[in-house]
């Protein structure tokens, strides 16, 4: 029946488009504008942003640590000049720590000053919480919900029913709703996995660790002290390390971070891998992997004050 | 003209009908909702080269990246060759021939990314002896030692502060809500305060049991035990290992314990076979679900020590673990035995990282063991060596 339907709207499809499509940028214009950021973004990821965008879903992103999840919703709402409203997920986090607080210590004293009760649900009374802001701004937010496996699962079952109606009811005030609603990001770590209704009501995207031609692309536009062929080189090394069993494998952060920390030492004069060997604490985070990633990788190997 | 134009329309739609036929075939089963998505995603991106439509479907229909693998599959036998049976519409440029390749080798490097985990457990079915387990009905003496288990567990469980508040007569923090509202009635005078506190909770366990062969007597009872565990606490995580890692904490939830055993039969296919330990905890820690498992939690790990493989990697798995939890305790068969010495190669090396060796072969010893669970939360980390000893100058 669906299908039926939709079919046969498909190629005369002006009026299924949803109307918002009119502002929202072509993948061409994203994927420019995203770069003007400095970010760097794949096909699936623009794509996804796109989609996201043009269908009103949240965008539900996974990937290992630092591949630039958190970072992709910062850049998008700096290029559609939206507001970045971030809600970092946390075990034990819940509706009011969401959502809004009243101001007790005001409405105590405006209490005891004699208001009417009425008034002690005003504006002026309400505090703003990530999601009735995203609610109350609606498309003019970017709302980033963070690391979502960090919360539990009673959180997550209220996310649900907030991201399938983007409304907020405040019993002493009535339902707020978001005329046209924002652009969710919702990013996760995979330390949990999440309910297959939450999934259902979001795109999906990986974001897999970059290509070498990207991330060297990537570490030219953060890491400005670092010439081409310096780029490919800790590309190179990363790769190898990254092929190794690790504890943490590392992302594109702790490259670019990798990258000017060894730019920096090479500008004191230190010789090329060995500077490789002494910052190579950005890169790894656990002293078995730093271990584990010398004995492996020939780059690595100089002994620490050795040069060239 | 016009209608020949709708035929090539049907013919299209059937296609992506097919397509995503064959995919809930494949395991990737996507709802009404998602399909509608997909849909409108093809109808609003017009994709002209397989590359677009790819990323269309992918972003669309897939729900996590365990399906990525079966997608691509069936997608490459939809429209791997090439052919997009969409036509493009009038004015767009003819698709551009890198763009499949990119598509393409995105697609193939996410494969890279993940691959090392997925084909982990492959390896050891070389002299794997698959055979499912059968256990005989729990007797009444049995059943009674796992009631006692029970209460023993819910009363001995290490308890941690639950991170939310909750309303309770005393406390670490205002309840002003409740304060206000009482102040309200009584014309905005404060007559009690009213609090809020983090109470306590069960710490998570996680409970790693051996089922391999030289466990053969006592895995029955073992497997038991995680079931009365399963049942008192609210979160925890059972995995067996033997030559591969297998979680049974959903089989184990069931009501009574011998259908709970019956229902792991179809699940852990390494019975009585051979044990590599450190490969086990390897693939257990490589994958960050699991560790979260771990994570804070008391660690109990039911097996004799015995493996067959490599003893250091038990020993950087034990490590790692220990580094993770909050206390890790090993409950040994052997360890029965007054005379007993962690002397083999892998249990020398891991005892150090242990906060308790204990011995556990049947269900009676594992009330005692779970019996003594408070003090080793009340001891310093890492003790087993000081206790051991003490057994050895008696």
């Amino acid at each position: 029946m669906v299908w039926l339907a939709v079919s046969m709207a498909l190629y005369n499809c002006d009026h299924i488009a949803s109307p918002m499509a009119d502002d929202v940028p072509s993948p061409e214009q994203l994927r420019e504008g995203l770069l003007r950021q400095r970010y760097f973004a794949d096909d699936g990821i623009i794509t996804a942003v796109y989609l996201a965008l043009v269908l009103g879903r949240p965008l539900l992103v996974e990937g290992e640590p630092g591949v630039g999840k958190t970072e992709l919703a910062r850049s998008l709402a700096e290029l559609l000049g939206r507001e970045l409203v971030r809600l970092q997920c946390y075990e034990g986090l819940d509706a009011a720590q969401a959502l809004y607080e009243w101001n007790y210590p005001r409405q105590l004293l405006s209490v005891r000053a004699g208001d009417q009760v009425g008034n002690l649900y005003a504006d002026e009374f309400l505090l703003e919480r990530p999601l009735l802001r995203a609610v109350r701004s609606g498309d003019r937010a970017v709302l980033l919900i963070d690391e979502v496996d960090r919360s539990d699962s009673e959180f997550e079952a209220f996310l649900l029913e907030f991201l399938d109606a983007f409304q907020i009811t405040i019993p002493e005030r009535g339902t707020v709703r978001a005329d046209k609603p924002p652009l969710v990001i919702v990013t996760s770590n995979r330390t949990r996995e999440l309910h297959d209704a939450f999934k259902r009501r979001c795109m999906y995207h990986w974001i897999p660790f970059p290509e070498p031609e990207r991330e060297r692309e990537i570490i030219r536009a953060h890491a400005p002290g670092v010439d081409e062929a310096a780029a490919r080189a800790l590309v190179e090394a990363v790769m190898a390390v990254r092929s190794l069993r690790l504890v943490k494998r590392p992302g594109t952060a702790e490259t670019i971070d990798w990258a000017r920390g060894v730019s920096a030492l090479v500008q004191q004069g230190h010789a090329w891998p060995d500077a490789l060997r002494r910052s190579l604490g950005l890169l790894l985070k656990e002293q078995d992997d730093v271990e584990t990633a010398v004995a492996e990788i020939q780059v690595l190997r100089i002994a620490p004050g050795g040069r060239l | 003209m016009r209608t020949a134009a709708r035929q090539v329309e049907h013919l299209a739609v059937e296609h992506l009908q097919g397509f995503v036929t064959a995919l809930a075939r494949a395991g990737v089963v996507p709802g009404v909702q998602k399909q509608v998505d997909f849909l409108r995603a093809v109808a609003l991106l017009r994709p002209c080269s397989p590359s677009e439509l790819y990323w269309a479907a992918r972003v669309t229909l897939v729900r996590a990246l365990e399906e990525v693998e079966a997608f691509d599959s069936v997608f490459a036998a939809w429209f791997g060759d090439g052919l997009v049976p969409l036509a493009p519409p009038v004015g767009r440029p003819a698709p551009r021939l890198t763009a499949s390749r990119r598509g393409r080798v995105v697609a193939s490097a996410e494969g890279d990314a993940t691959g090392r985990r997925k084909d982990a457990g492959h390896e050891a079915s070389v002299d794997e002896v698959r055979s499912s387990c059968a256990f005989p009905a729990t007797s009444i003496a049995r059943r009674r030692l796992l009631a006692e288990a029970e209460a023993a567990l819910s009363e001995e469980l290490p308890t941690e502060r639950a991170r939310r508040h909750r309303p309770a007569r005393h406390g670490e923090r205002l309840d002003l809500r409740r304060v206000l509202s009482a102040a309200g009635r009584s014309g905005g005078e404060v007559v009690r305060l009213q609090w809020r506190d983090r109470l306590l909770r069960p710490r998570r366990v996680l409970l790693l049991v051996d089922v391999s062969a030289s466990l053969r007597q006592s895995s029955g009872d073992a497997l038991r035990f995680a079931h009365a565990l399963v049942r008192t606490v609210p979160r925890c995580e059972v995995y067996t290992f033997g030559t591969r890692l297998t979680r049974v904490t959903r089989q184990l939830a069931k009501r009574d314990v011998d259908a709970a055993l019956d229902g792991l039969a179809d699940v852990v296919l390494d019975v009585n076979g051979g044990t590599r330990i450190g490969r086990a905890l390897e693939e257990f820690l490589a994958d960050a679900r699991h560790t979260a498992a771990a994570r804070d939690a008391l660690v109990l790990i039911l097996s004799d020590g015995l493996e067959r493989g490599d003893p250091g990697a038990m020993a950087a798995a034990v490590k790692r673990l220990a580094r993770l939890s909050h206390r890790v305790v090993w409950w040994s068969p052997l360890a029965c035995d007054v005379s007993y010495q962690p002397l083999t190669r892998g249990m020398a090396e891991v005892v150090g990282d242990l906060d308790d060796l204990v011995g556990v072969c049947d269900l009676a010893s594992a009330v005692d063991a779970v019996r003594r669970l408070p003090a080793v939360e009340a001891g310093p980390r890492r003790s087993v060596p000081a206790t051991r000893l003490t057994v050895d100058t008696k």
